[in-house]
């Protein structure tokens, strides 16, 4: 838990609100869940060409415990789908998670398959679907902004009204 | 230097040890396959492990083919010398029903999961197998998901609208 909690006023004072969004989102330290080939272009993203540091996305976690960003990158099997919720509970709130290339999306090319979990949406909410087989780093950095605007929309007291950031 | 078999001998070294054992011999792809019945197939693997010409020390993998309910299921083996580099496979028939072959997991300690792989795929018993448990699957997984007759769930609700397996294009120009 943060600093801030359901009962906290602060965040309907709107400066307060802007500018406690505006640290979060640009400081968004990643845990890397890489399970497959689209690992690659994650940590491809991390590096000097493209850096996402540049927006504030810092890499990697030591651990789940201090991240703010859990990025799926890869085919979660339904063997590992367990410690993948376990990883996501781990984080402490507010936190965020990116579903990275198809196959974390919906299936991917394993949509038949008989041991892929048809979307991790399934399993943690996710707030950004990044397409592509793999996705390019660019589509990531294209979703890592996506996030920061809706960061930067959110009411943090709304979100704890409605049971956190869940979807399920 | 110790030089690799061409398929003919390991042919006719096995033909001299085994004879009419050896249930059929063919080439594929420069590699001598041997098909064999399951009660001689250990003798055969330790033969191939143990002959010094022969010396194939090391198990490459242990998988399985499934033919249907007419033809049954096959065990594949395929060992590869170290010292000689030459291969050779070695196929075991099974039945349909209750298919089971006897492990060769205490011959080639590699076998030993790739035997547990293709008991949890295809349902195929490995008689004398130290630990005969699932490897990758999860526990609660039921069926055996290689054959050909195991029901996928997304198939089953939206059946795939491309070509399938064995269709050709009709006109390709």
């Amino acid at each position: 838990m943060g600093l801030i909690t359901e009962k906290t006023p602060l965040p309907k004072i709107q400066p307060v609100k802007f500018l406690l969004n505006w640290g979060r989102r640009y400081s968004l330290w990643v845990m890397n869940f890489g399970l497959a080939c689209c690992a690659i272009e994650l940590i491809a993203t991390s590096t000097s060409k493209h850096d996402f540091i540049r927006l504030g996305v810092i890499p990697f976690a030591h651990g789940p415990r201090q991240a703010d960003l859990l990025v799926v990158a890869g085919t979660l099997t339904d063997k590992m789908a367990p410690a993948l919720k376990r990883v996501y509970d781990q984080i402490p709130d507010p936190k965020y998670v990116i579903s990275f290339g198809s196959c974390s999306n919906c299936g991917g090319p394993y949509w038949d398959s008989y041991s892929v979990t048809k979307g991790v949406d399934q399993i943690v909410p996710v707030d950004v679907y990044v397409p592509g087989c793999p996705p390019r780093p660019e589509a990531l950095l294209h979703g890592i902004v996506k996030l920061q605007e809706k960061i930067k929309d959110e009411d943090i007291q709304e979100k704890w009204a409605s049971g956190h950031s869940a979807v399920s | 230097m110790v030089t690799a078999l061409s398929p003919d001998d390991v042919e006719s070294r096995l033909r001299a040890r085994f004879g009419q054992d050896v249930l059929a011999f063919e080439e594929q792809h420069g590699h001598p396959v041997a098909t064999v019945s399951p009660e001689r197939y250990r003798d055969v693997c330790r033969f191939l492990r143990d002959e010094p010409e022969l010396d194939f020390g090391f198990c490459d993998f242990t998988g399985g083919v499934d033919f249907g309910p007419e033809r049954g299921f096959e065990v594949v083996t395929h060992l590869y010398s170290i010292s000689h580099a030459h291969n050779v496979r070695i196929k075991v028939r099974l039945p349909f029903d209750e298919p089971s072959c006897p492990t060769i997991s205490d011959l080639f300690p590699t076998a030993d999961w790739h035997e547990r792989e293709t008991m949890e795929m295809f349902g195929i018993r490995f008689e004398g197998h130290p630990q005969p448990v699932k490897l990758l699957l999860s526990e609660p997984f039921e069926g055996q998901p290689l054959r050909k007759d195991f029901p996928l769930m997304s198939r089953e609700a939206k059946p795939w609208p491309g070509l399938v397996e064995g269709e050709e294009l009709e006109d390709e120009e």
